[in-house]
């Protein structure tokens, strides 16, 4: 059985007898296949089955060639790309089949449910002039009939108003009905594999875990056998049978879910399931509990917010961006503020920051209120107070070195001599744990890690009080995102830093935070240290948020109460 | 038609009759410092044989004694009463000087959009649905050559061809089909160079768009999507270079008809120009202002018409993240 799988560096398995495998004649069957992107090999001698009505996830990290190997199932691989090998495909060899044999294929025999639904749409036609595409795929002749069958299937995936979507331009629809709108589409001919490259990625949370159950119940119901790339172990975990986990195109490990979660024998895929937040909810325990005791050492709160609203006016329409907004974070500790998007994290953000003024309420960061602003006690907080941006590859610009990206702050507020400056950025390149020979590189030259490690070093070299980070991991994968969590906590237990940690992502926030709020449309809806939010939820929309951070299948280790939540998800 | 596009439409149709104010004023101001006295170098040019009394008469007449600010007013009224004055060489009406010539250029300058449009067309769709092997790359090298040859020598090249050799037009006084059509050409060609540049660098951006991908994994074939999928899109910007180029459109044809030898605005402004005919010169400089303003307002309000993206918003004050993530928040708030 597992000589059918390439394994390149563990030793083979004979420990697992998924169905997946002992299918004589699997719908995909994929064979030492290698995919070059001009010279440059990404794809190295990957094989692996998929049966009728199994699921597959394909599990690594940017550049593992996940992707690549999607795209060489669907026949998409774009001009330059070489594959060698087989991927054999209901009996025929897609590779090798002509554009005019295979064309009858797609979308009736292999559907495909793409990344980022945002962009997976023509802009500039209406949904249903798309949708009769895929209706054209089917047996039905009669245009009404196929356009019954669009708003049945539209009904099907959870639309609420078929009719209206129909009719819509895709920028009028949120991004999850988008998603909702590609899975319609792509489940319309009755497929029988079904790709789903990062289906969920680009879609917050609560969307996300409701994306995912509807994917598996028409899994299910429908008997499409599933393909599903993604970067993320845990939802692997959740909804494939089977593994496939990938790093440089190699494949590290293989086998059914339960058998790689309870025993993984790569070193790799043990690193991935170490680094996993939803897996390992007190991998930080050590640097971040002593914490807590400064939480009830109240004396002194590092940043207190009173009844901030903020509000703006967009199209002649008031929107209330925040309302009514007041925490308070303990010096020394992580406060967590979670939503998902047009929850007013934003915002609040740049209301921390000065940035906005708000309608009413005070913000105050050590003794300096932000507030009610001089130009010189602006200047102070922004001394005191630093920002790591979301997105490390657009947050540093490109033409200059590292050390004048890191120098850039001292050199702003004018601080010591030129001797002391470059003391100050060495200090701090130290303290993320990067060499000093980075110093002359540009961020092109710098894997996401480092360049995030260069954004923290350029926050820390003012020596603020407080580092407000903003989804500081969310564009990172995550063995780097371990890293970086790594450096931060190290870095408060070191200098005693108060985070404002932004974040989506509540397995994460788990791990990290001392306190949290939930913020649901510009208000709080449940606050308190994260024992307590994760512990006892009480708000509704705490305990939705809660249900999607995935767990392993069969392995559900949630509260009661968070399983009745997910429970009425799935009927939705 | 929804009460905020009237709107828009209302207020850029003010904006365009203020530029063509400004423009005519601008023009009016440019020609009246322009080195050169019209009295001594055309009135008193001992070939136009004018008696003294002729001169005061035509002095009079257009009002050149009086101070430039009145000759302004007088120039504006007139000619927002659709009076462009009078020549000052022969003595006939500005307005209908220009009647006999325009229709001659109006045609040129649309048929040689006509040729350049498809000419634009017709590459950019070879060059994503022509293999890389039969000649893709050849294909996607016309753009860069029409663009540098300069018009003239192509018109040249065409009459040598077509008019000397060939024997399809009359080179002198040439009419008929054939002559507007290759002076058609001979604009059309280094225009559809534009026009093309941007439509296939559009198409090649819309085809790697997830939208294309994810239509061909529904089987739809190369040439389908080009038409049904890359095609709208990817010609949207070109409403605006049209806009935008329609003034080296008609400078272009104004080149094109002294090379073909044909009577037009071209031989119009030339014969002015050589003989500071200012009435004439200002009426078709602010007639050229007028075509381009009309243009671009024609495309502004088309656009929101052709695009569903585009959004009018009325009196919008300022738009970023912050007001994003609260307009976001409206739509979450609605089921997803």
């Amino acid at each position: 059985m597992a000589s059918q799988i390439a394994l390149n560096t563990a030793p083979p398995r004979t420990d697992f007898k998924g169905p997946a495998l002992v299918q004589a004649r699997p719908l995909l069957k994929v064979r030492n296949l290698s995919i070059s992107y001009g010279r440059q090999q990404v794809v190295h001698d990957v094989g692996f089955d998929i049966g009728h009505g199994e699921s597959l996830a394909l599990i690594g990290e940017s550049g593992s060639g996940k992707s690549t190997i999607a795209k060489a199932v669907l026949r998409l691989l774009p001009n330059g790309a070489t594959a060698s090998g087989q991927v054999v495909f209901d009996e025929q060899d897609i590779l090798s089949l002509s554009e005019r044999r295979f064309r009858p294929l797609r979308g009736r025999d292999i559907g495909f449910v793409p990344q980022d639904p945002g962009n997976a749409l023509n802009p500039v036609r209406t949904i249903g002039s798309q949708a009769l595409e895929a209706a054209a795929l089917t047996d039905e002749r009669h245009p009404a009939a196929r356009k019954a069958l669009i708003l049945e299937t539209f009904a099907k995936v959870g639309l609420d108003n078929p009719q209206r979507v129909y009719e819509s331009y895709p920028h009028q629809l949120s991004g999850g009905m988008l998603q909702r709108v590609l899975i319609a589409l792509a489940i319309l001919p009755r497929p029988s594999l079904l790709v789903a490259d990062e289906p969920t990625s680009a879609l917050d949370v609560t969307i996300q875990k409701r994306i995912l159950e509807l994917l598996s119940r028409l899994q299910e119901e429908l008997d499409i056998s599933l393909l599903l790339i993604t970067h993320d172990l845990a939802i692997a975990g959740e909804r494939a049978g089977s593994l496939v986990v990938l790093k440089g195109g190699v494949v590290q490990e293989a086998g059914r879910t339960s058998a790689v979660f309870s025993s993984p024998t790569s070193p790799y895929a043990r690193k991935l399931h170490a680094d996993v937040p939803a897996l390992n909810p007190d991998r930080y325990a050590k640097l971040r509990d002593p914490g807590f005791a400064r939480l009830a050492d109240d004396r002194q709160a590092k940043i207190s917010v009173e009844g901030v609203t903020k509000r703006f006016s967009v199209d002649g329409k008031v929107l209330t961006a925040v309302d009514d907004l007041s925490f308070s974070v303990a010096a020394g500790t992580t406060h967590a503020l979670v939503g998902e998007s047009g929850s007013g994290k934003t915002t609040t953000i740049r209301l921390l920051l000065a940035l906005e003024e708000p309608e009413s309420g005070s913000i105050r960061v050590s003794h300096d209120t932000v507030t009610s602003p001089g130009v010189s006690s602006l200047r102070s907080v922004w001394r005191h107070l630093q920002l790591v941006y979301q997105n490390p590859f657009t947050s540093l610009d490109p033409s200059w070195k590292v050390e004048q990206l890191i120098r850039e702050p001292l050199d702003r507020f004018r601080i010591g001599s030129a001797a002391e400056r470059s003391a100050a950025v060495q200090e701090a390149l130290a303290n993320v744990g990067l060499s000093a020979d980075l110093l002359q590189r540009k961020p092109s030259a710098l894997s996401g890690g480092q360049r995030q490690r260069v954004a923290i070093a350029r926050a820390l070299v003012l020596k603020p009080d407080v580092i407000v980070l903003d989804e500081p991991t969310s564009a990172l994968d995550v063995s780097v995102q371990a890293d970086i969590v790594e450096v931060l906590l190290s870095l408060q237990a070191k200098l005693g830093l108060t985070y404002v940690f932004v974040s989506h992502d509540l397995a994460l926030v788990r791990q990290l935070a001392h306190t949290v709020s939930v913020m649901q449309r510009g208000r709080i809806v449940e606050h308190g240290t994260v024992h307590e939010i994760f512990g006892k939820p009480k708000h509704d929309y705490t305990l939705s948020l809660l249900s999607s951070i995935p767990s392993v299948r069969g392995e559900k280790v949630s509260a009661p109460a968070v399983r009745r939540v997910a429970q009425k998800e799935l009927a939705l | 038609m929804s009460n905020a596009y009237l709107t828009y439409a209302g207020k850029r149709l003010g904006q365009a009759v203020i530029v063509i104010l400004l423009a005519y004023i601008f023009t009016f101001v440019v020609v009246s410092i322009l080195p050169g006295d019209p009295i001594t170098s055309v009135l008193r040019n001992p070939q136009n044989g004018f008696s003294e009394q002729e001169i005061a008469e035509i002095i009079a007449a257009q009002g050149l004694d009086q101070p430039v600010l009145v000759q302004l007013w007088h120039s504006l009224s007139a000619f927002l009463t659709g009076d462009l004055g009078m020549s000052m060489r022969s003595n006939r009406p500005v307005a209908t000087l220009i009647a006999e010539v325009l229709s001659s250029t109006l045609i040129l300058a649309s048929s040689g959009l006509a040729v350049a449009l498809f000419l634009a067309f017709t590459v950019a769709y070879g060059t994503q649905v022509v293999p890389k092997k039969y000649g893709q790359g050849l294909l996607r090298a016309f753009p860069s050559l029409f663009l540098s040859t300069p018009n003239f020598v192509i018109g040249l090249f065409l009459i040598h061809l077509f008019g000397f050799q060939l024997r399809l037009f009359r080179v002198i006084e040439p009419d008929g089909f054939w002559a507007t059509f290759f002076a058609a050409i001979t604009i059309g060609i280094p225009f559809s160079a534009q026009i093309a540049e941007v439509l296939i660098a559009n198409l090649d951006h819309e085809a790697e768009q997830d939208y294309a991908a994810v239509a061909r994994s529904r089987g739809i074939a190369p040439r389908r999507l080009f038409a049904t999928h890359l095609l709208k899109p990817a010609a949207l910007p070109v409403v605006t270079v049209i806009a935008l180029t329609v003034g080296e459109l008609l400078g272009n044809s104004l080149i094109t008809e002294t090379v073909f030898g044909r009577t037009g605005i071209g031989s119009l402004v030339q014969r002015s120009v050589s003989t500071q005919d200012l009435p004439v010169l200002q009426a078709i400089v602010s007639l050229g202002a007028v075509i381009f303003v009309l243009v671009n307002l024609i495309a502004d309000l088309l656009y929101p018409l052709l695009d569903p993206r585009v959004k009018i918003v009325v009196g919008r004050k300022r738009r970023h993240a912050a007001a994003d993530d609260a307009a976001l928040g409206l739509e979450a708030g609605a089921k997803p």
